[in-house]
């Protein structure tokens, strides 16, 4: 009836195609994003580094829905598919390799959060029309991802696009060797997720073999972790937050107890000396204990002015005076500390042959000083520097039984994983190590949680799928194991 | 032979001519409508009330004189040649001529549909400043849901219950003098900031122009305006000059004062603190003292023995006074806050509202001639808001004029130029930007709020706030006189038309008609605001536009005696526009200057043009028979750009953008047909079918990429999580209605039964997914929405005396169900919306169902489920678990919001020169979500917080502490659970916060919103023209008035009457913190020159 119709319906406000760099930028930021809110919410908590004064609920494990790393998860990963969709359509591999990365790096949260999820079928609604797509179970998922790990550091390099878009290690042809780290670092991370249940040592050592195929972090310039800029909205994501609501997270016993028992300089980059010290003028940090109830929790050590604030590095913007500075924290996917720490690991339960359990653990204690040194501004006046005999003192000094090594790595690592989403709880989830003692007013039964709960959406827009996986898996509750923790 | 039966009386056209006066003052009344009855042909009086009429068959024709706000008469001709009439006031609507679709006048009992009609003098008495909250309680089958933001803000109208299971698609559609305006729901969120309510389109219009308001309620009276129509239509017919004597003025003026109508009862027993009973001592009020930190009121009772260093007290520097005050971080180094008595502020919410102001004048001058009138008025409003530094100006200036350029053209005009202000809107819902947030939830009465208004710190002025909190809370005196949401708009409404009589039968007609706005608002925000420690300044242009140009013919042709033939053919072209750009200073640089240019950082900038047009073909057709029987029927097809493929998705789908829809109504004065017992003066019945098709929004084909703000020099984007279909079919309702109109007893006893049932289908719908599928929604057509009902309008003369005593009642009842049949193959299950509790469509339920996590309780029913109690003993009973109550694993039906009946009683006594009107509005069943009660418990604030604490802390004392009331369980070994009661005590604190399960369980703050309130009350005099002698006065009315004097409900601390906002949409049945609605009261005056 109209000719002009077809040009009034075509919306001039957006694109319906872009490229794949303008995806890539959208997918880092929002995901590491994501990743340090679920640390701040929950995940500093559970593995008890941090411990709340107020609405003490996560600290009790009365979670209800944990729907963040879920919604992050397939909600960037709708970007994820168009990357990868787009770089298949133009022979990118580069691009491909970034986005199976990205996609290996998604599914494990998801999978290590909840267990099985929807996997093979997920993303589909576009492509194929799936609107409910079934669950996978975690070992498919695992196998998935590190298959895709390693077609990704196959893939990497052997195309000629120039990648943008790369806000985490800054694009262009020098961050593709970094990105070929980041995946064979992320699948020594997943073969020593499900070394309970797989025999992982000769796929380890194939990575480490074959240095110039696998490449791994070597230094500290292979994190792969976000830099955030001075100006919002693109500042450390708690740097907004209301100074009540950032101060209701405190630092845990837990942490500041173990801590002060080695002399860690890291303490005071983690948290902050009490405002009240037992004897005036002394500087004094003082971790709460996690799981207090309400009272209890705001009245211990005589208030709020006699526990330890968290550090000033992730401290919000009127979180004290002068204001920190806005992008010192990072925004970790993974580091060269936890590779370190991963081998330590392995060789010493001689999942590997190549190097020393001892080596890769200092190695990894000191590659963490040394990130906290290089990012603390000098006006915040903390010294990351170990005295000269922190290396040697009995807490540190790797010594002792296997089991009491494995206590150190795990344990240096646990430290080291400060803010690093979920992989602290969901490490421990496997290790146990270090012990993670519920809080006396615990709501769940003195134990520690090991899982999520699906969300409650997926009871009305997915539920058949969703509840066979729960028949296969388990009662939908916060203590169901996951499969590589069974 | 065939002679013999030709009438003996001629056919020949007699001329009828005549006056027609007042009864009441004995003046000629100009403007009197007349009509022979059952035709089309017809006069109006003459500026000196003369009138003079061609009709054919005169001997046997009936002429019926109607006019505004008088009683209609019916005098048969007879042999007569003149006809002199007098009409007496009043209120009858017995042949009464109603604006139908397209502006067509229509006699009320040729219509097969219901309509229900407000004068506008109802309207500017006792005055809203949304116009359309006036239609609560006086129309059947309307129910108004006022703004929760105070000033002029929005109104919910639905018709006839709920079709769309969009929330924002249910509205009706307002039409002025035949054209239609926009109505959208404007409020305003984003970039951090709390909703604010702009207003609708519809609580624009001045009611000072209005003339009368009709509701056209079904679909069938709404075929011919098209797919917005399908939830009804409010007709808007402007005053004009026509009628009145000469030139004439008249001057209408309104004083109102509006106050709190409920307000929250807070308990002024303990102070603030979280430590059950500790000390409290403020330091920095971000808990360096004790308690300080906290916003609860958890703390120490109040004592005249108490004193406790406090954000108001003095400070002393080595014993002496210095101007700085507690809460002045930046006091000098050593000084030392002095304890002050530790007493409660009573009503502090009372002492920070204030008394709201609304002035109204309006002036109008009225010409009217032979070739043509004019009305030219103008109108000012000056609100000021119960909150503080909140107000609305509005300034409309109105012509309307008709001409007639020779006997056969004629134009007719009508412009409407409003020009709008507001310093502030209040920002409103859950957010420190809300003043209710604080005061609800967060403020402890041991606060005082007097001091707060010097809200700078000493020397820090512009910088650095003063205030009770520094951890989370914004000081409210802060709140609403720095950081503001402006407004200022300027909107034009106009329309011109053409009319030629191509034939005494035919006629046609162009229109062309324009809804122009260009608004602006300016959010800022001070340094120092918890939200924005650097400011903020954000400025909005909204730029809408909505053209209307149609062209109709229109015939009458009388065939015979018996027969009567009308019919129209129109075609219409609508077009829509709006252009929305936004940016965003989010930090200033300086403080104080609110210019985009002032920003530390980069400007955030979003922008949203969007187009749609709608080409439509229709046509009407009346055929009366014997004047007591007629037949209507339409037909519409729409074209639809929205429904348009664009080129990109062509090859992508099926394309259906074009939808045709019919109705047929039939009418029948049985009364006219039959010979009745002599006490029904009248009886009609009327029934119809109606269909109506619905396009879709703008750009629904678009898969689109989304920016968002960039990363340093990377530009980001993300695809849109809503997946495109791209072949939606248009939506469809058809509608029957049937209904009798009935007057007893010389008109003495009025009734009218309206039943109605429509069914919704195909609705485009965006139906979530599971986001593992990668997206969140999807656009399909899907559903069977059912909505059936009755509406029964009672009018009742219990007294009448000539020139003395009389009494009229009215009453409007109302019930409707809308049930959702299905909704699509994957889905049984549509979350419409969700806060605190969701409003979910769900097949076989009803609409408007409220689902939310309930008490878990002791069952019998199914031994597979949780708390299954085969003994019975125990069925029921709430399960406790650490003595909190245990919540449900999913979510359950916990109420409806919708009524299950309206009912508006309105009484109206006259007597001589004084008249007093009452009107009660009530509303059975329905339940509200209060947010109020779920977060005012964990702040301590709300007295129910006094449960638990009636002596203190110390749990071994009698009153304090609660034990909740129901079991605990055990789970046995064989599976089987042994129940006992519960008496495990928790502190008040916990108890309070355990009964929602910490934002949890609703099912505890879920209310009967049950109410009657006195909607108005308006009591009259007119002073008798004679008093005046010689001074030009004319028709002074004295009224004092008053709206929602009283409210009579089970909801404790609001307003039952409420809802919420979140992103645009209003939610009903959902309180989320609203400001309080007010009872209005003052007078008003009008008077002509």
């Amino acid at each position: 009836c109209d000719n002009s119709f077809e040009e009034i319906n075509n919306n001039p406000n957006v694109p319906t195609q872009v490229s794949a760099d303008l995806l890539l930028s959208g997918v880092l930021r929002n995901t590491i994003n994501d990743q340090v809110n679920m640390a701040w919410g929950i995940g500093n908590i559970v593995v008890q580094h941090t411990a709340k004064i107020q609405f003490v609920n996560e600290d009790r494990y009365l979670w209800g829905e944990q729907n963040g790393v879920w919604n992050s998860v397939y909600g960037n990963m709708r970007n994820v598919q168009n990357i990868i969709d787009l770089a298949t359509a133009g022979k990118q591999n580069n691009y491909l390799g970034i986005a199976l990365v990205l996609k290996s790096w998604l599914f494990s949260l998801a999978t290590d959060a909840y267990g099985d999820v929807p996997y093979t079928d997920a993303i589909k609604a576009k492509s194929t029309g799936v609107y409910a797509p079934k669950y996978d179970t975690q070992e498919t998922i695992y196998a998935g991802i590190l298959a895709d790990l390693t077609k990704a550091n196959e893939l990497l390099g052997t195309s000629n696009e120039v990648v943008a878009g790369d806000i985490l290690f800054g694009g262009g042809t020098g961050s593709l060797v970094k990105w070929k780290k980041l995946a064979n670092s992320l699948r020594l991370r997943a073969l020593m997720r499900i070394s309970n249940k797989r025999n992982v040592g000769s796929d380890l050592q194939a990575i480490l073999t074959d240095n110039a195929k696998f490449p791994i972090m070597e230094s500290n310039a292979d994190n792969a972790t976000l830099t955030y800029l001075a100006a919002a909205p693109n500042q450390w994501p708690l740097y907004g937050a209301r100074v009540g609501s950032f101060d209701e997270f405190r630092a845990s016993k837990s942490l500041v107890d173990r801590l002060s028992a080695i002399n860690d300089p890291r303490l005071p980059v983690f948290a902050r000396p009490v405002e009240k010290p037992s004897v005036a003028g002394k500087i004094e940090y003082v971790g709460i204990p996690n799981g207090l109830g309400d009272t209890p929790a705001l009245n211990y050590n005589g208030g709020p002015q006699g526990v330890s604030r968290v550090g000033l590095p992730f401290a919000c913007l009127v979180c004290s005076s002068p204001a920190p500075v806005p992008n010192v924290a990072r925004g970790p996917v993974m580091t060269y500390a936890e590779v370190q720490f991963i081998l330590a690991e392995a060789r010493e339960k001689n999942l590997i042959t190549t190097g020393s359990a001892e080596t890769y653990y200092l190695n990894g204690i000191k590659a963490n000083m040394d990130f906290y040194k290089a990012i603390v501004p000098a006006e915040y006046s903390i010294d990351v520097t170990p005295a000269a005999t922190y290396y040697t003192q009995s807490g540190v000094a790797y010594t002792g039984t296997t089991q009491q090594k494995l206590e150190k790595i795990g344990t240096q690592k646990w430290v080291a994983l400060l803010f690093n989403g979920l992989e602290a709880w969901y490490d421990w989830r496997r290790t146990g190590i270090p012990t993670v003692t519920p809080g006396p007013d615990n709501l769940n039964n003195n134990k520690v949680p090991v899982r999520f709960i699906y969300p409650r959406s997926e009871q009305s827009l997915n539920g058949q799928n969703r509840n066979e996986a729960v028949a296969r898996q388990g009662a939908d509750d916060l203590n169901t194991a996951v499969w590589w923790d069974k | 032979c065939l002679m013999g039966v030709v009438p003996a009386i001629s056919a020949v056209a007699q001329t009828i001519s005549g006056t027609v006066i007042g009864a009441d003052d004995q003046k000629p009344l100009p403007g009197v409508s007349i009509l022979v009855k059952g035709t089309n042909t017809g006069t109006t009086t003459n500026a000196n009330g003369t009138y003079s009429l061609n009709v054919s068959n005169a001997s046997t024709a009936t002429l019926t004189f109607s006019f505004i706000g008088y009683e209609t008469q019916v005098v048969a001709i007879g042999n007569q040649t003149t006809i002199n009439v007098s009409l007496s006031a009043g209120t009858s609507t017995l042949g009464e001529v109603v604006v139908t679709a397209l502006g067509i006048q229509r006699e009320k009992k040729a219509l097969g549909y219901a309509t229900q009609e407000i004068q506008g003098n109802a309207l500017t008495i006792a005055r809203e400043t949304n116009v359309t909250n006036q239609l609560a309680g006086k129309i059947a089958g309307v129910t108004v849901v006022g703004s929760p933001s105070g000033i002029g803000g929005s109104a919910r109208v639905t018709i006839r219950g709920e079709r769309s299971v969009d929330l924002n698609k249910n509205q009706p559609l307002y039409v002025i003098d035949g054209v239609p305006v926009s109505n959208g729901f404007t409020g305003g969120s984003g970039r951090n900031n709390t909703e604010v309510d702009f207003g609708n389109g519809a609580s624009f219009i001045n009611p000072d122009d209005i003339e009368s308001m009709n509701v056209l309620k079904g679909a069938a009276a709404s075929a011919l305006y098209g797919a917005r129509a399908a939830n009804g239509v409010i007709v808007i017919k402007t005053k004009s000059g026509r009628g009145s004597k000469g030139i004439g003025v008249e001057i209408n003026t309104n004083q109102t004062f509006e106050t709190p109508l409920v307000l929250p009862k807070y308990q002024n027993v303990y102070g603030q603190g979280n430590a059950n009973g500790g000390d409290f001592a403020f330091v920095n009020g971000a808990g360096g003292g004790l308690t300080d930190g906290t916003d609860e009121a958890w703390g120490p009772a109040f004592s005249l023995n108490k004193n406790y260093p406090q954000y108001n007290s003095p400070r002393t520097l080595n014993g002496q006074p210095i101007d700085y005050r507690g809460g002045d971080l930046n006091a000098p180094a050593g000084s030392v806050i002095t304890a002050t008595p530790w007493v409660p502020e009573t009503d502090n919410l009372k002492k920070f509202l204030q008394t709201g102001n609304t002035h109204t004048t309006n002036v109008a001058v009225t010409g009217n001639n032979e070739s043509g009138n004019f009305r030219l008025a103008h109108t000012y409003v000056n609100q000021t808001g119960i909150v503080p530094n909140t107000d609305l100006k509005r300034y409309t200036t109105s012509f309307s004029g008709g001409y007639h350029f020779t006997p056969k053209f004629s134009a007719n005009s009508f412009v409407s130029y409003i020009k709008g202000n507001s310093g502030n809107r209040p920002s409103i819902s859950y957010g420190t930007e809300s003043i209710m947030y604080l005061f609800n939830c967060w403020l402890p009465p041991s606060v005082a709020l007097d001091p707060m208004k010097d809200y700078w710190m000493r020397g820090q002025e512009g910088i650095r706030q003063f205030s009770w909190n520094y951890n989370y809370h914004d000081n409210p005196y802060l709140t609403v006189y720095e950081n503001t949401n402006g407004q200022l708009y300027d909107r034009l409404i106009g329309n011109v038309s053409l009319k030629y009589d191509l034939t005494p039968w035919l006629s046609v007609q162009g229109r062309t008609a324009i809804d122009y706005t260009n608004e602006k608002r300016e959010y800022r925000r001070a340094f120092s605001t918890q939200r924005f420690p650097f400011g903020q300044y954000r400025e909005s242009r909204i730029v809408t536009e909505e053209r209307n140009t149609d062209f109709l013919f229109t015939a009458n042709k009388e065939v015979n005696q018996n027969w009567t033939v009308s019919g129209t053919l129109g075609g219409n072209q609508l077009q829509q526009k709006s252009d929305f750009l936004e940016n965003n200073a989010g930090q200033l640089n300086i403080p104080g200057i609110y210019n985009l240019t002032n920003s530390r950082i980069p400007l955030q900038t979003s922008q949203a043009i969007t187009t749609k047009r709608v080409n439509s073909l229709y046509g009407s057709a009346q055929v009366g028979f014997r004047n007591y029987l007629f037949l209507e029927l339409t037909a519409r097809n729409d074209w639809s750009s929205a429904l348009t493929l664009p080129v990109y998705a062509r090859a992508l789908g099926v394309q259906d953008n074009s939808y045709f829809y019919p109705s047929a109504a039939l009418s029948a004065v049985l009364s006219d047909m039959f010979v009745l017992p002599q006490q029904i003066s009248f009886l009609k019945a009327r029934v119809n079918y109606a269909s109506v098709g619905n396009d879709t929004d703008p750009f629904t084909f678009t898969q689109s990429y989304n920016p968002s703000d960039p990363f340093g020099s990377s530009q980001v984007y993300g695809e849109t999580d809503r997946l495109a279909n791209f072949s939606l079919k248009p939506e469809i309702s058809n509608s029957f209605e049937g209904g009798v109109e009935l007057k007893l007893f010389k008109r003495r006893v009025g009734l009218d039964f309206s039943y109605y049932l429509t069914n919704t289908r195909n609705q485009i719908l965006n139906i979530p997914l599971s986001i593992t599928s990668g997206y969140n929604s999807r656009a399909i057509n899907a559903g069977l929405i059912r909505n059936q009902g009755v509406e029964v309008a009672l009018n009742l003369v219990p007294v009448e005396k000539a020139n003395s005593l009389r009494w009229a009642l009215d009453l409007n009842f109302s019930a409707n169900r809308s049930k959702v049949i299905e909704l699509s193959d994957n889905i049984q299950n549509f979350v419409m919306a969700s806060r605190g509790v969701s409003i979910e469509a769900r097949v076989g339920e009803r609409m408007g169902d409220m689902y939310g996590i309930a008490f878990a309780r002791v069952q019998n029913t199914d031994p597979t489920k949780p708390y299954y109690d085969a003994s019975g003993r125990y069925v029921g009973q709430m399960v406790f678990a650490n003595g909190r109550p245990v919540p449900t694993t999913e979510r359950v039906k916990l109420g409806n919001y919708n009524p299950d009946f309206l009912l508006g009683i309105n009484n109206s006594v006259s007597y001589k020169n004084v008249r007093l009107s009452f009107l009660f509005d009530i509303r059975e069943g329905g339940k509200l979500y209060s947010e109020t009660q779920t977060v005012g418990r964990e702040g301590g604030i709300i007295i129910e917080t006094l449960e638990g604490r009636a002596n203190g802390y110390d749990l071994s004392l009698p009153g304090n502490g609660v034990i909740g009331q129901g079991v605990t369980v055990t789970s046995n070994a064989d599976g089987s659970s042994t129940f006992a009661p519960n008496d495990v005590k928790l502190n008040s604190r916990q108890w309070h916060t355990a009964w929602t399960g910490g934002r949890n369980i609703a099912e505890g703050v879920m209310f009967d919103a049950s109410f009657v309130k006195l909607r108005e009350v308006q009591l009259g005099f007119s002073i008798p023209d004679r008093i005046w002698g010689k001074v030009p006065l004319r028709g002074v009315t004295l009224s004092l008035v008053g709206r929602n004097l009283a409210v009579w409900s089970k909801v404790p601390h609001v307003d039952p009457e409420t809802m919420s906002y979140s992103g645009g949409t209003a939610l009903p049945g959902i309180e989320y913190m609203a400001i309080p609605t007010t009872r209005s009261f003052g007078f008003n005056l009008g008077l002509k020159l």
